[in-house]
């Protein structure tokens, strides 16, 4: 089962035939995922990696009725158009790796895909992986092998790093997910943590938030309601207040968006703190073996 | 600037430098003096000021220019003439996280006070949510104008200030446009006396005009250092996060970069500092990144890793040994790399450490199998002197 991508899964690269994109295809090939097609518009015609591009998505998936996954790796300034024609020509689920696209566009994409009922993952997201299936983004596979837990997390090395300790002490994934460092996303902690609790091959849950934004503290609210255990680990704890730390979503706003309060937040709706990323994998095995 | 080209109302005024003093005789007197930051509070901490003529602003200026109001040093005042205010109002138009909606809030209790006005009575403040990417009508501002008790000949007035308000929030990609306070003078005519507008740096490609008038977005909050403007030149998000910290980071991404100087810091290390390197950095960045950190003559060891994702293990480790081969550091280095093109990465270290094997002796470069966990307790036992 695992959520969101699976085996069968068939996905579309719209912007294929960029560097980074074109790359990312071949491993996502190599690693099993099913590519159907891609898109650039003008450059309908040509074969990325053996893989067929169009010019629109509609006449993809004419070609292709079948894909239900785009992965969207334009630059930012096209980001809102690509997202609306993937809604539009009825894809499902839009894994949008391409950063820094203005907010205000990002607040229309997403209401228009809650309007669809479609699932919009990032901006700024490295994409989401179901180890052993199917991989949309640029995860490295090395980080992943499969197993019953679901993660998910704002950043792109921690959720590699969160994995392969998880690896390193013998578990393994069901499906990761990057939510992505822009500050309006597609799809928030609740909306994953949501899946999980109805996906039958997970059993637990990592969920890694950082200081900045508003995100961990909604999910605090839901956490309640979910029977898997959860398991959390806010990072920047140590860092300065006041400084921008890069991510524009990393901007500590109010009391809301500190490490303590975060923290406190989860603690208080019945998530498991992980103090340190090196912790996760033995409070995971505790609250398997509590659960079972 | 950006207020009168989108038609709402603010006082004449000029801005003053140390070495514009000349601007003051534009001005009719009385007048208000504000120093010209990027904070809010300035009225409650004596950085508003007034004079009743030419002398006495040239006394007021000398003194707030130079002085430091929080981080920000004061480089330019405000002078704008002195209104008499009957009435102050609350204006603002931003993007509330949390229901993903832009937000209009509109309170007739304005001032410097709006911030205790909604906690002790949030009634007070009205809200108006709209939905992404539509405009405002007309009617709806002379609703909120209407509903806001604006009434006689202020209640067009105001519904135009409303209006404009929100379009020039939409148009110009604003996270935030406030006027806070909306002042009403005697002869019933409003004018914004204060205001702020945050803008969406990710947004400024398609607004040139910006551009043109000198308006750029601003994204450091805090004075800067001087490694911290190094850095900021060279492009790289940067931050010192301790003075006296002797372990530099050198990490991927701005969230394992944040997640670094939390495990340091849980293994008894004092990290430097905060760094990010962005989506697939180029050579060049990844090089006055490590400069940055050797530079630092508090910086005893570097600690280094890279997962790599869209950044690719190759590129990095490419820019790594061409740094060292053309810098030769001294300080040594703990690293891993793991991820996309690892396999690339090591060879392009092994064959370095084969031809410069003085040069990399002290340069460790781990893999996936060695946890994050371990590295960083060897970099603190390094830092430490510890062996």
């Amino acid at each position: 089962m695992a959520i969101l991508i699976d085996q069968n899964t068939k996905v579309i690269i719209q912007g294929i035939t960029g560097a980074n994109a074109a790359l990312h295809t071949k491993f996502m090939l190599e690693y099993g995922t099913k590519i159907v097609g891609g898109v650039t518009p003008g450059k309908g015609g040509l074969k990325v990696e053996g893989v067929p591009v169009y010019d629109t998505v509609e006449q993809c998936l004419k070609e292709h009725p079948d894909a239900t996954v785009s992965s969207v790796w334009v630059p930012a300034r096209f980001a809102k158009e690509a997202i609306l024609e993937a809604i539009d020509a009825g894809i499902k689920t839009v894994v949008v790796i391409t950063e820094k696209i203005p907010i205000h566009d990002m607040l229309y994409v997403r209401a228009k895909a809650k309007e669809r009922g479609v699932v919009v993952i990032g901006g700024n997201t490295p994409g989401l992986i179901s180890p052993g299936k199917c991989l949309v983004g640029m995860l490295p596979r090395i980080a992943f092998q499969s197993g019953r837990i679901g993660t998910v997390a704002r950043s792109g090395a921690v959720t590699y790093y969160i994995a392969n300790s998880l690896n390193l002490a013998g578990l393994g994934e069901s499906t990761s997910v990057g939510l992505g460092g822009d500050p309006i996303l597609g799809s928030n902690f609740e909306d994953i943590l949501k899946l999980f609790e109805q996906d039958p091959e997970t059993d637990a849950v990592v969920m890694a938030g950082e200081i900045g934004g508003v995100y961990e503290e909604i999910a605090a609210a839901y956490i309640k309601q979910i029977k898997k255990p959860v398991i959390a680990y806010i990072a920047g704890k140590s860092a300065p207040q006041g400084k921008r730390l890069g991510h524009a979503g990393a901007i500590i706003e109010g009391n809301m968006g500190t490490a303590q309060s975060k923290i406190e937040a989860l603690k208080n709706n019945g998530a498991i703190i992980a103090q340190t990323l090196g912790e996760i994998p033995r409070l995971v095995k505790r609250a398997i073996e509590g659960n079972s | 600037m950006l207020f009168k080209r989108n038609k709402i109302p603010v006082p004449d005024g000029v801005v003053v430098d140390k070495d514009s003093f000349s601007e003051l005789d534009k001005v009719v007197y009385p007048v208000v003096i504000k120093a010209q930051v990027f904070l809010g509070g300035r009225g409650k901490s004596g950085f508003i000021q007034f004079a009743n003529n030419r002398s006495e602003a040239v006394e007021k200026v000398n003194e707030l220019i130079g002085k430091k109001y929080g981080p920000y040093l004061i480089e330019k005042v405000l002078i704008e003439r002195k209104i008499d205010i009957q009435e102050e109002f609350y204006i603002a138009a931003l993007i509330d996280r949390i229901e993903h909606k832009p937000l209009l809030m509109v309170s007739n209790e304005g001032g410097i006070d709006i911030e205790e006005v909604a906690r002790k009575s949030p009634e007070k403040i009205k809200k108006y949510y709209f939905n992404p990417g539509e405009k405002i009508f007309e009617y709806q501002a002379k609703i909120i104008s209407g509903e806001v008790k604006f009434q006689g000949e202020l209640f067009s007035e105001l519904a135009n200030v409303i209006f404009n308000l929100y379009n020039l929030f939409i148009n110009f990609d604003c996270k935030l446009v406030e006027i806070n306070p909306l002042g009403i003078t005697k002869d019933r005519k409003v004018v914004a006396l204060d205001a702020k507008v945050d803008l969406d740096e990710d947004a400024m490609f398609r607004h040139p005009e910006l551009k043109e008038m000198g308006i750029v977005a601003r994204n450091e909050i805090g004075e800067l250092t001087e490694r911290e403007k190094r850095a900021k030149a060279a492009g790289i998000p940067y931050a010192d996060v301790d003075p006296e910290g002797d372990i530099g980071v050198f990490p991927g991404g701005a969230g394992f970069g944040i997640a670094a100087l939390d495990l340091i810091t849980h293994y008894g290390g004092r990290p430097a500092n905060f760094m990010d390197s962005g989506g697939a950095p180029t050579q060049e960045k990844l090089k006055s990144m490590l400069g940055l950190l050797m530079d630092n003559p508090k910086v005893k060891v570097i600690f280094g890793a890279r997962f790599g994702g869209i950044s690719r293990c190759d590129d990095w480790a490419r820019a790594v040994v061409q740094y060292v081969i053309e810098n030769k550091p001294q300080k040594p280095m703990i690293m891993r790399m793991a991820g996309n093109m690892e396999e690339e990465g090591r060879k392009i270290f092994e064959k370095a450490k084969n031809e410069h094997p003085e040069l990399f002796k002290n340069i460790k470069v781990y893999a996936y199998d060695t946890p994050i966990e371990d590295v960083i307790q060897e970099t603190v036992r390094v830092a430490k002197g510890i062996q």
